[in-house]
């Protein structure tokens, strides 16, 4: 759906993008990481034809971005910081959005109280923009942003600036949204894009560092399963351990013990390996009690800051 | 605009000082045409059009619709044209708004409606390099008081130009003085159409137009 080449632009003599090449499917949730001054909103501009790329090339829907027009009616966009004409009430300007959008007038009415349906804007609808909250802004934005239904949505930043309850409302907007549309959604919030997205891509310094599902991520930052355990009677235990290193070649185990309980942390560089299981056999076999299992996922985050600290 | 309380402040205005420069004439020195009128009328529309064009495209590039209004299906050419055609038609009823004048003078006595027609149509014009003007001048900045200077002193040195070429030694008076709209509109209000002047104003406003489109497109470039 929206497929990029190589793209690359520069401000002056800086490349805020450096050849940036990806794929998102049709009917899923990307989501753009990064740190501030990555590059994402840069890209998106580019995706949405406001910036034209000083090279390469993207497509949205099979349309090349030389043909801005029929690219933009095909991308519902909501540029960082959700601008809108601050001085009109939240109708007056849907109704212009709309009408810039070419949607006939006798649909039109129906667009906009359904999109304010979506985005739970009917008690505010003929109040000033300017009055509103954040976080009501940034829902003009996204209803602005799907009023002439388009295909793909591309979204700077949608949670910026709300507090934690907006943030999961927004985040729950965005999954229902995506049952129907393919959606490109920006931040460097990272359980945020965790929770809402299918992929994710990691850029920094306007280059692609990572892309994939946030397992896919975990892996190739780091991996690894990580395993807490509890275990009484160091005999006993001990065989269970000998039974874990059997099993698993490639496990690391680090264990010390305190007042008769044996402290032990597994890891194992595949991500995919189910330690858990494995220990409580093993721990069953070798008749040693488990006070404690306690499995530790690798986590995005640190995933996100190797990353972007570029020791990956 | 004319339907926010600043268009009222500014509407309000430009007929207060409209209605005084024409009773003034009137009243006091017991003339009744409209001469005095659009004479001064470059003078006031120096002061009205740039506040009234100021915010048109410094506001959107502050506020950050811009890049809003720039990401639907239309062309940059028809935002300029759009942003033009917003201010103008404003202008266009604060114009028709001061067509009582004639009005009422053509119940005191006989007028030259031929004359007065022109005038009016000069005056359109007019107002059309105006605003392109100041819509230039609104795209130099995202500070709606820089534009408001920057297009009143472009808008000051066009108007000078014409009272300037008077001293200047004759062979260029004309060259100086064709380069000012409002010499052009000075010719227009004798109640004579010349094509020379109609032309000179309308490529003017598309020039400053296309000098718009053109800012607008290489701030995406840069």
């Amino acid at each position: 759906m929206i497929k990029a080449e190589g793209l690359t632009r520069f401000y002056g003599e800086n490349a805020a993008v450096k050849d940036l090449s990806f794929h998102v499917r049709r009917g899923e949730v990307m989501g753009l990481l990064g740190p501030n001054g990555a590059g994402k909103s840069t890209t998106m501009k580019m995706l949405t034809c406001f910036l034209p790329p000083s090279s390469g090339r993207a497509s949205i829907d099979g349309v090349g971005l030389d043909d801005a027009l029929a690219v933009r009616s095909r991308v519902g966009y909501l540029p960082e910081n959700a601008p809108s004409y601050a001085d009109l009430d939240v109708h007056t300007h849907l109704r212009f959005v709309g009408r810039m959008h070419a949607i006939p007038k006798v649909t039109l009415e129906d667009r906009i109280l359904e999109m304010a349906g979506v985005c739970s804007l009917h008690t505010v609808l003929h109040r000033r923009i300017d009055e509103l909250s954040k976080g009501y802004r940034q829902r003009v934005g996204l209803a602005a942003s799907m009023l002439h239904d388009p295909e793909c949505l591309i979204l700077d930043e949608p949670t910026t600036g709300l507090d934690p309850n907006q943030i999961v409302e927004i985040r729950h907007l965005v999954r229902r949204l995506a049952e129907k549309k393919t959606v490109l959604l920006s931040s460097h919030v990272l359980p945020e894009v965790e929770a809402a997205c299918d992929r994710m891509m990691i850029i920094d310094g306007g280059a692609l560092r990572a892309i994939g599902t946030s397992r896919e991520l975990a892996r190739q930052g780091h991996g690894g399963a990580i395993l807490h355990a509890r275990l009484t009677t160091p005999g006993e235990a001990e065989a269970a351990l000998k039974q874990m290193h059997e099993q698993f070649s490639g496990i690391e185990v680090e264990q010390y013990e305190e007042d008769g309980v044996v402290q032990v942390i597994l890891r194992h560089p595949d991500p995919d390996v189910e330690l858990a299981e494995a220990m409580f056999r093993a721990a069953v076999a070798s008749g040693a009690v488990l006070l404690e299992l306690r499995p530790e996922t690798a986590r995005l985050e640190d995933v996100f800051r190797r990353i972007t600290r570029g020791d990956a | 605009m004319l339907d926010t309380p600043l268009g009222y402040v500014v509407a309000t205005a430009f007929l207060l000082a409209s209605g005084f420069f024409f009773g003034k004439n009137l009243f006091l020195v017991g003339q009744a045409d409209m001469r005095a009128y659009f004479s001064v009328l470059p003078l006031l529309l120096l002061f009205f059009i740039p506040a009234m064009s100021m915010r048109m495209l410094a506001d959107e590039q502050r506020e950050g619709t811009f890049e809003l209004l720039a990401t639907m299906p239309v062309r940059m050419l028809d935002i300029v044209f759009g942003k033009f055609a917003a201010v103008m038609l404003q202008i266009l009823v604060l114009l028709a708004l001061t067509l009582v004048y004639p009005l009422s003078l053509s119940l005191l006595g006989h007028i030259d409606a031929g004359q007065i027609a022109v005038s009016y149509l000069a005056a359109a014009l007019l107002a059309a390099t105006y605003v392109s003007v100041s819509l230039y001048a609104s795209s130099l900045s995202s500070h709606a008081i820089v534009s408001y200077v920057l297009g009143f002193g472009m808008l000051l040195g066009l108007f000078l130009l014409a009272q300037a070429a008077a001293t200047l030694p004759p062979a260029m008076q004309d060259w100086i003085g064709m380069l000012s709209p409002v010499q052009h509109y000075g010719n227009m209000l004798r109640g004579v159409m010349a094509l020379e002047d109609v032309v000179f104003l309308l490529a003017m406003s598309g020039g400053f137009m296309a000098l718009t489109w053109f800012q607008l497109e290489r701030r995406r470039w840069l």
